[in-house]
């Protein structure tokens, strides 16, 4: 928050990570931080030099909320020793019932930072401290409210996964020895190769654009499917602009197929119409529907267990689904998402090699 | 100059800070608060609900003659396949309808709850009727107590707060300080239906009921605090949607779930005109 400007203004940050409010109104002695991406607020009153308030969204069984307090400062900045930096292997929920999970921590400026990965993208960055063998991290992205507490017990991890303040997950976790644990991003979805891969959706100013417009024929396409509320999508975008920039010029397009909250042309149009101003995005991007993963699965039915936001479907020069990567690693994820990058950049190249 | 401060937030899971705590009353007014208003103006509020119907092979919409009759609307048929839900309109235009997502055609809004492959339809007409109320918050009905491991593994198929079929999870039992000499209630973990998460709940009765709260039970959550204790506040208690409008279905009571006690905390109930 900056206490000192008129108006007030304020961001959301985990770690360096930090989000601006969609808004931020002041009524009485109450503040109300907005975010309207996700129907949620903050209202918050100043007690001494803490505030005190409450999160909340609407869910559908009616208004949810969340108490909280807020002390001035920044936490401090405790690092982890050895028994709990480095990379993790777990295993989430009831034994008969487990997902794998990759843990990462490391330290940075800003205290303990971690990373939660599934088999379809990560959770964003996590930020917290350690008291010797035990640790604690949070990640609130104005939607989500994220916790991943543990003790390192003879090598291993117990702990717990809590989502909001209703669930709670305990997982278990060994350290990794570089072995496979998730399952690959490129195995998650298949799809029909047998024909061309086929879209066909309105663009931003309504013209239905389809996978034989003449910009695509004989090109290297990458379909990237995605949404504009998704945080992973919003990590993608600036890899997706590198992939396009080094290598639009040998033969390589890409084409985005949105997937948004409300279906409704017009508010969805505005949203993705700021998304494609944000990053400078210059190549089309479709109305496609709504962000429901069998709808989107509905509108695509070349595809088989689509299930992650974004998906990026790599088509051929015969507009044949040659690879699928499910998710997207992000920035927080460190030396997993450098590794991604420069995969993709192979993978392109090798695609444009083929005749 | 700027300055700046970063917000530490702190989850408040029973063990507030000091200082806080005095937040609790107000903290609880402005959750009911916030209640009411949604349950006399939302769209999707339970107590404007008119109908609710498994999707299974398909629903049809519209005549008198239909699974669901509805004036000035259809005909029209809402079909699941392969998880998407789609309603065929009487122009053959399909519209989707995702997952727990308010779809409003006029005069009617529609919404899909549930898993895919059992999902439900539930449609919406006008909002409106009065919140049921709630009892005068009681600090004394607020305990922080020790969840005790289940025996055995165990599920059971029960029905959520909205009526959704879902597969619990015997989580434990826990021993509120209620009754001669305290009552031992069954806390289930519940799948929150089209999330990952999970929450813990317990579906109980009291001797309120059908006296000032719901015939049927009421349903209290049950939240971990940051020492490992879990914490039940029953002036959070929340009736079934049932209690709203009987399009609902409405949970079976849990075997051994009853409190000898009048547990007069959280919401009541105010029984349906007959007719309405």
């Amino acid at each position: 928050m900056d206490s000192g400007s008129t108006p007030l203004t304020a961001r959301l940050c985990n770690g360096a990570d930090c989000q601006p409010f969609s808004a931020i109104v002041t009524r009485a002695d109450t503040i109300i931080f907005e975010m309207a991406d996700y129907a949620a607020s903050i209202r918050a009153v100043q007690r001494g030099d803490s505030l005190v308030g409450a999160y909340s969204n609407v869910g559908n069984r009616g208004p949810r909320t969340i108490p909280f307090r807020a002390a001035r400062g920044r936490w401090p900045a405790e690092p982890a020793g050895p028994a709990l930096l480095g990379i993790w292997n777990a295993w989430f929920g009831a034994e008969d019932r487990q997902t794998p999970r990759i843990l990462e921590f490391l330290d940075g400026p800003e205290g303990l930072l971690g990373t939660v990965l599934s088999n379809s993208g990560d959770y964003g960055t996590f930020w917290g401290g350690a008291d010797g063998t035990r640790f604690s991290l949070g990640h609130f992205d104005g939607s989500f409210v994220y916790m991943i507490t543990g003790e390192v017990v003879d090598g291993a991890i117990e702990g717990i996964f809590h989502a909001g303040l209703r669930s709670q997950t305990p997982f278990r976790a060994t350290r990794s020895q570089g072995e496979p644990h998730l399952k690959p991003p490129t195995e998650v979805t298949t799809a029909d190769t047998t024909a061309p891969f086929r879209f066909a959706f309105p663009d931003l100013q309504g013209r239905i654009v389809t996978n034989d417009d003449p910009r695509f024929r004989g090109k290297v396409v990458m379909v990237d499917i995605f949404g504009t509320w998704c945080p992973n999508c919003q990590d993608a975008a600036p890899t997706l602009l590198e992939l396009y920039h080094a290598y639009h010029g040998q033969g390589f397009e890409v084409v985005s197929l949105a997937y948004e909250v409300t279906g409704d042309p017009e508010i969805d149009g505005q949203l993705v119409r700021r998304f494609k101003e944000k990053y400078g995005i210059p190549w089309p991007i479709l109305l496609a529907g709504m962000n429901d993963t069998d709808l989107t699965a509905a509108t695509l039915p070349q595809l088989e267990g689509f299930t992650a936001y974004p998906t990026l479907v790599f088509l051929d020069r015969t507009g044949r689904v040659r690879r699928i990567h499910a998710g997207f690693y992000g920035p927080a994820t460190g030396i997993q998402h450098t590794k991604l990058k420069a995969d993709l950049h192979t993978y392109v190249e090798e695609l444009l090699s083929l005749k | 100059m700027v300055r700046t401060a970063t917000l530490a937030l702190l989850l408040a899971a029973g063990t507030l800070p000091t200082g806080v705590a005095a937040q609790q009353g107000s903290a609880l007014a402005a959750e009911r608060s916030a209640y009411a208003e949604w349950l006399s103006s939302a769209t999707t509020s339970p107590l404007a609900a008119v109908a609710m119907q498994r999707i299974g092979k398909g629903v049809t919409l519209g005549p008198d003659t239909t699974d669901i009759p509805l004036q000035g609307f259809g005909p029209a048929t809402v079909s699941e396949q392969k998880g998407a839900v789609t309603l065929t309109g009487p122009d053959g235009r399909n519209r989707f309808l995702p997952r727990g997502r308010a779809v409003t055609i006029a005069p009617y809004t529609f919404q899909v709850l549930g898993q895919s492959g059992t999902s439900v339809l539930v449609v919406y007409g006008t909002a409106g009727g009065a919140p049921p109320g709630w009892y005068a918050p009681d600090p004394a009905v607020r305990f922080t107590v020790a969840l005790e491991a289940p025996a055995s593994r165990e599920r059971r198929r029960v029905l959520t707060l909205d009526g959704i079929d879902v597969e619990a999870e015997l989580a434990g039992h826990l021993t509120v300080p209620l009754g001669a000499s305290g009552t031992r209630l069954q806390v289930m973990r519940m799948p929150i239906p089209g999330t990952e998460e999970t929450e813990l709940q317990i579906y109980f009765r009291d001797a309120t009921n059908d006296h000032g709260t719901y015939p049927a039970g009421r349903f209290v959550e049950v939240t971990r605090t940051a020492s490992g204790q879990y914490l039940v506040d029953f002036n959070r208690t929340r009736n079934p949607f049932c209690a709203y409008s009987s399009v609902y279905p409405c949970p079976v009571p849990w075997s051994g779930n009853r409190i000898p006690d009048a547990v007069e905390a959280g919401e009541k109930y105010l029984p349906h005109e007959p007719g309405s």
